[in-house]
């Protein structure tokens, strides 16, 4: 019928315009991390659903208000049809096989964003009321994150008190740190620069400031800085040079 | 008439004495064990529980079956307290449905515009970066309070819908259980004294959720709001009984149950998960309580407990409850719409188990709340997958909506309008779900804004919208007079843009890394426009809920006198008068059609029993 004809063309407009609109209304901070990567990948796949659907059932809602409005004067009933089976089982069948596919993509990037990496270094972070202490190999400890940029860094994280989250926006992944377990999170930085970590689980009076600096580095910047910090942890450890071979 | 003869004020008499006595019993039991006669939280939660049963006897909610106790009988008193105004009926405890369901339903909108206005607060500071007026510690209990009264103003609004129209759409007397169903609607509101009187002058930094560690430390405020709830709770269960025995047994001849007005199905559906899951929210409570009091370890590491166990527990309700919040208000879009569009509901069956459906899957999903938490990591998989398939009902009953509007004769008074406006804003909520279901995306999302952006559209959508729109649609029938229609669209217009700029702007904060819960922001993400748009946009839907109020207030005076049915509806409640009687139906009804033929002959429902019947 023309009704759908004009109803699947809006539909189709309407899905890019929506699709254009949550691109520029949801701004992702830049992919600072190989997680982020897969993450984006998978906003991406549900912001071309979300636009799609919400297209679809709202220019059949102002569609049908528009022109199936009651005329003046016009005391007649709607149109009679209480139901249609097929079209019930297609409209159960289709957002299950989407969601099926929402499932496996789910599952798969999951997977992806939590694998465990050769070559992982391991930092330790404490977090307590109402600040961070990341400790590195060697009994250094910092209350700044640095981190060497596309290092594979696994976090052993665990809190003093109460319930904390780890959460660099850029990197995307967070975790929880809990009292009484270690918990594990897992970051590959990709992009050089200045970043912020922030605590993302109510913890109290300054939980809005709990904060530490995040700093991404290259390879040479980061053992630099790791060696100047061992050798203020431990001076015996300075007779070392800080010569990496490469 | 004195003050002492109202219910209310007896009740809040007999909960300040019962506080003072539960707290000198604690005082003197505390002295006999040889123990310091005063510790804060003991003492308190002891005058919590004695004031509770204080407020309920003095208000005479447990009056009857004191009486039956001792073997007497009492008659189910009908009508206005004798020698009283009739007003005062509402202010005390009467066993007619429709005046419960009216002070459920008002007591819901007071409550509302309360935690609208702790909202309100907050909203005012977060609209610059910096501290203008709250500190940290303020601006924890505002956004704490601000969350537990919302949602007390949800359960109660429900109730309000569910006690006023499920036994007048089912042609019922009353409901199965009227003392019980009055004893249901007052024991909130000790509950809800409670929680103001720790959360004001106490206060907790908490939020709703009230996590361990955080919760089992620092202020005794904490203990207000685990029994203040627990009181609340329990008039959920006790209501949803009261509901489910009505619907099963109450229904008139040739009421099968594909012939009740759909709106008694989400009831149905609601009152299945208040009555199996309430008790999780109570027992994860108690547990807090007990480790606060008595030093129990259920989470607490330093004593082999597991804060981690806190969370799955009060989830397991907490997310059912979720749909306890929608479930009614999806019903009354169902409700409305073939009134308004003269034509039958779409695919009722479908919509009906859907129901169903969504409440049975909605006990599978509680660990979608958890993807960060630490717990098994194997467990992300099966609860992204459970929760993504929650999607599907819900889906069936967006199509079915278009599929009632498709073909008819649409017209737009207040009440639909609130109906649209209520399925796009369901809709932005609902399609912001699956992002949150991915366990990736979560990841990036939990704790942020995003997710305070979902979660206020789902229950605007849900449930204030239809909310509304049901406010203004039996609005007649309860009052007898027509609302103001154009105040009632200035309401709409004003509220639903707002509604939306209110949404995605929390939304976007949200993806830009604005967490939720804090006080203060960092200026550097660059969301301080969003921020400022989104308290204007709180301002607005604030000043046009008072227009409705106005309008509500000033129509009971003088609106026009509405007669049976002004909407030329056909469930039963439209064939009685406006307001209808102290007995809803001088004689049993009869189905004698379907509930959304219109157009066709026939009506649904015949005043008269049927031939046979005595």
């Amino acid at each position: 019928m023309r009704h759908f004809i004009i109803v699947g063309v809006l539909t189709i407009v309407g899905t890019i315009l929506m699709a254009l609109l949550l691109k520029y209304s949801l701004p992702l901070p830049t992919e600072a991390s190989t997680q982020a990567l897969t993450v984006d990948r998978v906003f991406d796949v549900h912001i071309i659903l979300v636009s799609f659907f919400f297209s679809l059932v709202m220019v059949f809602m102002l569609y049908s208000l528009v022109v199936f409005r009651r005329r003046q004067g016009d005391d007649r009933p709607g149109e009679h049809f209480e139901g249609n089976t097929a079209l019930e089982i297609v409209w159960t069948v289709v957002p299950l096989l989407i969601v099926f596919g929402l499932m496996a993509l789910g599952v798969t990037s999951l997977n992806k964003v939590t694998k465990a990496q050769d070559n992982e270094a391991v930092v330790q972070v404490q977090g307590f009321q109402w600040s961070w202490v990341f400790e590195y190999p060697d009994g250094v400890i910092s209350p700044e994150l640095v981190l060497a940029v596309d290092q594979p860094v696994r976090f052993e994280m665990t809190s003093k008190d109460v319930i904390h989250s780890f959460w660099v926006p850029e990197f995307r992944i967070k975790q929880d740190l809990v009292p009484g377990r270690t918990t594990v999170v897992r970051i590959t930085p990709r992009e050089e620069g200045e970043y912020k970590l922030r605590c993302a689980e109510l913890c109290g009076l300054s939980h809005w400031s709990m904060l530490a600096p995040v700093r991404v580095v290259s390879q040479e910047e980061y053992d630099a800085w790791l060696s100047e910090k061992t050798a203020g942890e431990a001076p015996a450890l300075a007779a070392v040079p800080a010569e990496t071979t490469e | 008439m004195t003050l002492m003869s109202l219910g209310l004020v007896r009740g809040l008499v007999g909960q300040l004495t019962g506080m003072v006595i539960g707290m000198a019993v604690a005082i003197l039991v505390r002295l006999m064990l040889g123990m310091s006669a005063w510790s804060v939280e003991p003492v308190w939660v002891t005058g919590i529980a004695f004031g509770a049963i204080g407020f309920m006897v003095a208000i005479g909610a447990v009056h009857d079956w004191m009486q039956w106790i001792r073997g007497k009988k009492t008659p189910l008193r009908h009508g206005p307290p004798p020698g009283q105004p009739a007003w005062t009926r509402y202010f005390g405890v009467d066993y007619n449905h429709k005046v419960i369901g009216v002070q459920y339903g008002v007591t819901g909108l007071i409550l509302l515009m309360l935690g609208g206005a702790f909202a309100l607060i907050f909203r005012t500071e977060l609209a610059q970066p910096g501290f203008q007026f709250l500190n940290p510690n303020t601006y924890n209990h505002v956004m704490s309070l601000h969350g537990w009264v919302a949602l007390a103003s949800i359960l109660l609004g429900i109730g309000g819908i569910a006690n006023y129209l499920v036994p007048l759409m089912i042609g019922a007397d009353d409901m199965a259980f009227p003392r019980l169903n009055a004893f249901a609607y007052w024991i909130n509101v000790p509950g809800i004294v409670v929680i103001a009187l720790g959360g004001l002058y106490y206060g907790w930094d908490g939020g709703w959720t009230v996590y361990p560690p955080l919760s089992t430390i620092g202020s005794p405020g904490y203990q207000f709001v685990f029994w203040g709830i627990y009181l609340v709770g329990l008039s959920s269960i006790l209501g949803a009984i009261n509901l489910i025995v009505t619907t099963l047994t109450m229904r008139p001849k040739g009421m099968s149950l594909f012939r009740m007005p759909i709106l008694v199905w989400a009831i149905l559906a609601t009152s299945l998960i208040q009555l199996t899951g309430t008790q999780l929210i109570g027992l994860s409570f108690l547990m807090l309580s007990f480790q606060r009091l008595m030093g129990m370890g259920f989470f607490d590491p330093n004593k082999g407990g597991n804060p981690v166990m806190y969370q799955h527990l009060f989830w397991f309700y907490s997310h059912p409850a979720v749909y306890i919040f929608v479930l009614p208000g999806l019903g009354v879009i169902s409700e409305i719409l073939p009134v308004f569009a003269r034509k039958p509901l779409f695919g009722y069956r479908w919509i009906a188990l859907s129901s169903l459906a969504i409440a049975l899957v909605g006990f599978l999903v509680w660990g979608h709340h958890m993807f960060t938490s630490g717990y098994a990591p194997a467990l992300r998989a099966p609860f992204m997958i459970t929760t993504l398939l929650v999607a599907v009902p819900t889906g069936v009953k967006f199509f079915s909506w278009l599929g009632t509007m498709w073909g008819g004769k649409l017209t737009f008074p207040t009440p639909m309008l609130f109906v649209l406006g209520a399925i796009s804003i369901f809709l932005i909520g609902g399609l912001s779900g699956p992002m949150l279901a991915t366990t990736a995306t979560d990841l990036h999302l939990h704790d942020s804004y995003f997710v305070v952006g979902h979660f206020h559209a789902t229950i605007f959508g849900g449930f204030v919208f239809p909310f509304l729109a049901a406010v203004y649609f039996w609005y007649p029938k309860i009052t007898g007079r027509m609302y103001n229609e154009n105040l009632g669209k200035l309401h709409f217009w004003i509220m639903t843009p707002a509604f939306w700029v209110m949404s995605l702007g929390q939304m976007s904060m949200g993806v830009m890394g604005m967490r939720r819960r804090i006080a203060d922001y960092d200026p550097n993400l660059g969301i301080q426009p969003i921020q400022m748009l989104v308290t204007i946009a709180g301002f607005a839907i604030a000043f046009s809920i008072l227009l409705m109020i106005y309008n509500l207030m000033q129509s009971a005076e003088i609106g026009e006198r509405a007669g049976a049915n002004p909407w030329r509806a056909r469930s039963p409640e439209w064939q009685i008068p406006s307001p209808p009687p102290e007995h809803s139906y001088p004689a049993p009804i009869t189905v004698v059609g379907e509930p959304y033929d219109y157009g066709l002959p026939g009506a649904y429902v015949s005043m008269a029993a049927a031939a046979g019947d005595d």
